[in-house]
């Protein structure tokens, strides 16, 4: 039977390239982000493919402290987002945070199946996240379609997804990049 | 010796916490993490199967980050050459590499200007169409250099709680303390970098507008104006006609599609970055319909839109004169247009929104360009 849940509790105990402190980080940050809009519990609609999935997330009311502590929106956006999409693709695809690389601008997550060997990153996959604190659904489809078209026009021969998280709308977005779009 | 796995794991863990400490705003302590990270993430280099190609390529990207991040660049520039310079290193890595090759440049060049710099720049790159990676037609980047430039003054205008300039350039005060550079930045496209130069009159930024506060607010500004949801312009300019100078200003930088298709904007910090394309441009239009109050026109006015050159442009007499097919559309009624708004459109194609009245007077509703 199908779990229409979707759990960010925990997410170190399924991701093994997360620490308990990331995963815990990653998780206050979306209570955060979904609670300047939403009360617990709420539906999410995870988009892959031409497929739709709805999640019931149930999510901690963050008290002051948390507030605080994830006060900067830009970086609690982008921090919440990351572990949105790495629940949400657990969900719909069964790929968990294996390994973070540095970039230019920040750090990338890859992902892999869960049970992969963690001793490389040959068959790993690039997750690209994006967070949006208040745009519609309009506004998500339209970076998504933005993230794949750059990705397409690159030379990039690794294989990638796109995941945009929605905190007002309470969607995400997941495509392949590049040559798998 | 140290296997890569846990090399990695170990790097893995100073960079998390050189982050975290970084957006703390400690950056000393940030720097001696990033500095131990990226001595870790050398070694797992060193420690990979060679034939482990794309892990190999993965950690050789991570580890010249880590060093650029540590600003540490000639160690960065090394460790990039040496890896640039193996023929199995796969095509993505090799982009990557390149774009961190041009960061440090840029980063070296700033040391080597004798120009302080404050921190808080903003990235731009302009990309699709006629322009290509490293060069781009020079009207195009001109333009929206001036309209960055003045998107920039308008915001110390607008957190400084000054009221609306509807006329002239920003105060002296405001251009010489928020002089705008250009550098270039890392390729991909048509890449600079805008940053702050630091101003002779050092107590100009106080801690409530400080460098950081105005790149950032810019940044919001831009992402707001860009949303089909308008709360988010709401929230962040509160000020109606400050609103709709930062719509307008937003159009002149995104694409109509005919001679670019996006441009990006980000911070050095990372995030997500905001990118204006046609479709962006469609939104602003449509929040700029919305804003437009509602005036009476005699039943026997006639709304029309005209494509031409902006030939001509007076402010202080309150009329513009567009060339179409040869001859001068003389269109008057100017009302709210701005200098720094309309001034980049001249000997450009526009689009003009009018009214002719009954008598034949044209009045002015909008301007876009066209092109």
């Amino acid at each position: 039977m199908t779990d229409l849940r979707l759990t960010l509790d925990g997410l170190h105990e399924r991701h093994p390239g997360l620490t308990p402190a990331l995963g815990e980080s990653y998780s206050e940050a979306a209570c955060v982000c979904f609670s300047r809009h939403h009360q617990p519990p709420v539906t999410l609609t995870l988009s892959h493919g031409t497929t739709d999935e709805l999640r019931v997330l149930n999510f901690s009311v963050p008290d002051a402290r948390v507030q605080n502590a994830h006060a900067n929106e830009t970086d609690a956006t982008e921090t919440g987002a990351y572990g949105v999409s790495l629940a949400a693709l657990e969900a719909v695809a069964g790929l968990v945070a294996v390994r973070r690389a540095e970039t230019l601008t920040g750090a990338d997550w890859y992902v892999a199946t869960n049970g992969t060997d963690s001793e490389d990153l040959e068959s790993c996959i690039r997750l690209e996240v994006s967070g949006m604190n208040a745009g519609t659904s309009a506004d998500i489809r339209r970076r998504l379609r933005e993230k794949v078209a750059q990705a397409g026009r690159g030379q990039s021969n690794l294989p990638a997804i796109a995941a945009v998280v929605g905190f007002k709308v309470l969607e995400v977005s997941i495509s392949p990049m590049g040559d798998g779009a | 010796m140290s296997s890569w796995a846990e090399l990695h794991k170990a790097r893995e863990e100073a960079a998390i916490k050189a982050e975290a400490i970084s957006r703390e705003g400690n950056t000393p302590q940030a720097m001696l993490l990033y500095v131990q990270a990226a001595e870790l993430e050398h070694q797992a280099l060193a420690a990979i199967d060679p034939l482990k190609i794309r892990t190999k390529a993965i950690t050789a990207v991570s580890a010249v980050a880590l060093w650029y991040k540590a600003a540490a660049y000639e160690r960065a520039e090394q460790l990039a050459y040496s890896v640039l310079a193996d023929p199995s290193i796969p095509a993505f890595a090799r982009k990557d590499l390149r774009d961190l090759v041009q960061a440090i440049w840029t980063e070296s060049s700033k040391q080597a200007a004798n120009v302080g710099f404050l921190p808080g720049q903003v990235l731009v790159s302009v990309k699709g169409g006629e322009v290509i990676t490293g060069g781009a037609p020079l009207d195009l980047i001109v333009e929206k250099v001036q309209t960055i430039q003045a998107m920039f003054y308008r915001t110390v205008e607008f957190i400084k709680d000054l009221p609306l300039r509807s006329r002239g350039p920003a105060p002296r005060d405001i251009q010489e303390a928020c002089r705008p550079w250009l550098f270039q930045a890392a390729p991909g496209s048509y890449q600079f970098a805008v940053a702050i130069q630091e101003p002779e009159q050092l107590d100009f930024f106080s801690k409530q507008l400080g460098p950081e506060l105005v790149a950032q607010q810019f940044f919001n500004i831009l992402k707001a104006t860009a949303s089909s949801d308008p709360q988010q312009l709401e929230a962040v300019v509160p000020k109606a006609e400050y609103r709709k100078t930062f719509l307008k200003l937003s159009r002149n930088l995104a694409p109509t599609g005919k001679n670019f298709e996006s441009i990006e904007f980000r911070t050095p910090a990372g995030g997500a970055p905001i990118s204006l394309t046609t479709e962006a441009r469609t939104v602003i239009n449509q929040a700029l319909k919305r804003s437009q109050p509602v005036t009476a026109e005699s039943a026997d006015a006639t709304a029309e839109e005209h494509v031409g050159t902006l030939r001509a442009v007076d402010l202080e007499k309150d009329w513009l004169d567009v060339l179409i097919a040869g001859h001068a559309l003389h269109v008057v009624g100017l009302e709210d247009a701005m200098d720094d708004i309309i001034g980049p459109m001249v000997n450009k194609t526009v689009k003009v929104s009018v009214v002719r009245t009954a008598k034949g007077v044209i009045r002015f509703r909008d301007i876009e360009l066209d092109e």
